[in-house]
């Protein structure tokens, strides 16, 4: 057993972890943070994608006990209490969402992108979310909605 | 060596389950003693946007907004049979279940409208926002609420026309009706690698009627990406009854960078017998993808492939042999 400290969507969290629990059972089995999906488990699919300390990951592939001191954002905290965040938003504006799985890793790689390139092409798009599978909407309306919130995002920043 | 080609694939396919198999939907309408419209179906929602065209088709003959409609799904403690969602027909099939039984609800509230307002004929009688009202003189008006007493409940049940074909010749109608579908692609085969990028498509998609437009094409993206993955990229690797690809790092699938851009035309040519003219696409958008880049594959590098998935192992030992 393992004590380890780290911050969730902002929240502080201190907590005991089995050290062969991943980062993925820690956010859905103990925290009941279940927007995380689990897909493949070997960190071929995307679905449990979440940010930690700026960078995406599969929390399939992190232990638990390696989170220790980080700061991590899953798809619970990409809203702002009731306001969706904008690229949430444009996910619904766009149609990019079908059965849903992939959406939460899909938006917290879209996220992780514009953090870094608020511009981004739509080939820069492509290969922000190239480490997510998609098998429903073939991408194509994903990357429209990503297109559309990088534009939202500036146009708010200029505001 | 790049080599770009192009080619092009139509193809149709018949929607429901076909060859004389009883494909039946049944769908309940209700309004109940406050006014609110309930609907009844099964039609299983993975994506497709099934719960809201009949969403859609309710609004539309009842005039009421979409938020309007309480649609009870997929729990079958409380909704009748509709079918798989599979053979691409619940638009069609369980539409048409929807749209009778829908129907004959609206008529039966103008029957208790024509009664209330004492009026002699039903003629002029408009539905809009739960409100039924004279046309001609729209004073002349009753609310659903102050209209039903006892909730009105409606079950209809569409069963598909089809024929099964003879054992012996292979004759029949074994479907009804039809969705035709035809894709142009353009590739660039890699002469080194073998690998083959699809870097355009255009899909032109006949629908019947386009109930709405942004899921169709929310579908097209869909059926090209499987039917690209088909073509030249997912094997299974059966050995002795055992799937070898079993898992995404060896069953690859499209990813963002494997699609491409693709200009969508839908083609409406409403269909007789079907819900507003609407037909099911859910499959018939997977198909022309893969003949249509084989036949870019011919056209770029001269090799004709028989066989999918056209891998880039495959494209070199093909251009090998040929040199």
């Amino acid at each position: 057993m393992n004590h380890i400290s780290l911050t969730i969507n902002k929240k502080m969290y201190s907590i005991d972890v089995e050290e062969d629990v991943r980062l993925i059972d820690l956010l859905r089995d103990q925290l009941f943070l279940t927007g995380t999906k689990e897909g493949c488990g070997e960190g071929e699919c995307g679905a449990c994608t979440v940010i930690m300390d700026g960078r995406v990951v599969n929390s399939c592939l992190v232990m638990a006990f390696q989170a220790e001191g980080s700061n991590i954002t899953t798809i619970e905290g990409m809203s702002d209490k009731d306001e969706l965040h904008p690229i949430q938003k444009a996910f619904l504006d766009k149609g990019a969402v079908q059965c849903g799985f992939c959406t939460p890793g899909m938006v917290l790689s879209a996220k992780s992108l514009l953090d870094k390139n608020e511009n981004p092409t739509r080939e820069e798009i492509r290969e922000g979310i190239s480490g997510n599978l998609c098998r429903c909407t073939g991408y194509n309306k994903i990357v429209d909605a990503i297109e559309l919130a990088s534009k939202e995002i500036r146009e708010e920043k200029k505001e | 060596m790049k080599k770009r080609g192009k080619g092009i694939a139509a193809t149709f396919y018949g929607t429901g389950y076909g060859n004389g198999f009883p494909d039946v939907s049944k769908a309940v309408a209700e309004v109940d003693h406050d006014g609110n419209v309930n609907i009844y179906v099964c039609a299983t929602e993975v994506g497709q946007g099934a719960k809201t065209i009949i969403i859609q088709m309710v609004a539309e003959i009842l005039g009421l907004g979409m938020n309007d409609i309480h649609l009870i799904s997929e729990d079958t403690s409380q909704t009748l049979d509709t079918g798989t969602a599979a053979a691409s027909r619940q638009t069609y099939n369980t539409g048409n279940a929807v749209k009778k039984a829908v129907e004959v609800l609206k008529s039966k509230l103008l029957e208790k409208a024509k009664e209330h307002l004492k009026l002699p004929s039903l003629l002029g009688l408009e539905v809009k926002d739960k409100v039924i009202y004279l046309k001609t003189f729209p004073k002349k008006r009753v609310c659903f609420k102050d209209l039903i007493e006892e909730k009105i409940s409606v079950e209809e049940t569409f069963t598909a026309q089809t024929v099964q074909m003879d054992e012996e010749t292979g004759q029949g109608a074994p479907y009804w009706p039809y969705t035709f579908s035809c894709y142009g692609v353009e590739v660039e085969v890699d002469t080194e690698t073998g690998i083959i990028e699809v870097i355009k498509g255009v899909c032109a998609q006949d629908v019947g009627r386009a109930i709405n437009p942004e899921l169709i094409e929310g579908q097209i993206d869909g059926g090209f990406s499987m039917g690209l993955g088909y073509g030249i990229m997912e094997k299974l690797n059966c050995k002795d009854g055992e799937i070898k690809n079993n898992k995404f790092s060896k069953y690859l699938i499209p990813t963002a960078l494997d699609m491409p851009e693709l200009e969508k035309i839908i083609v409406e040519d409403p269909e007789s017998s079907a819900p507003f003219g609407a037909k099911g696409i859910g499959e018939p958008v997977i198909l022309p993808a893969a003949p249509a880049i084989l036949n870019a594959i011919y056209d770029a590098i001269g090799v004709r492939f028989y066989e999918i998935p056209v891998t880039p192992d495959k494209v070199l030992s093909e251009i090998n042999r040929e040199i």
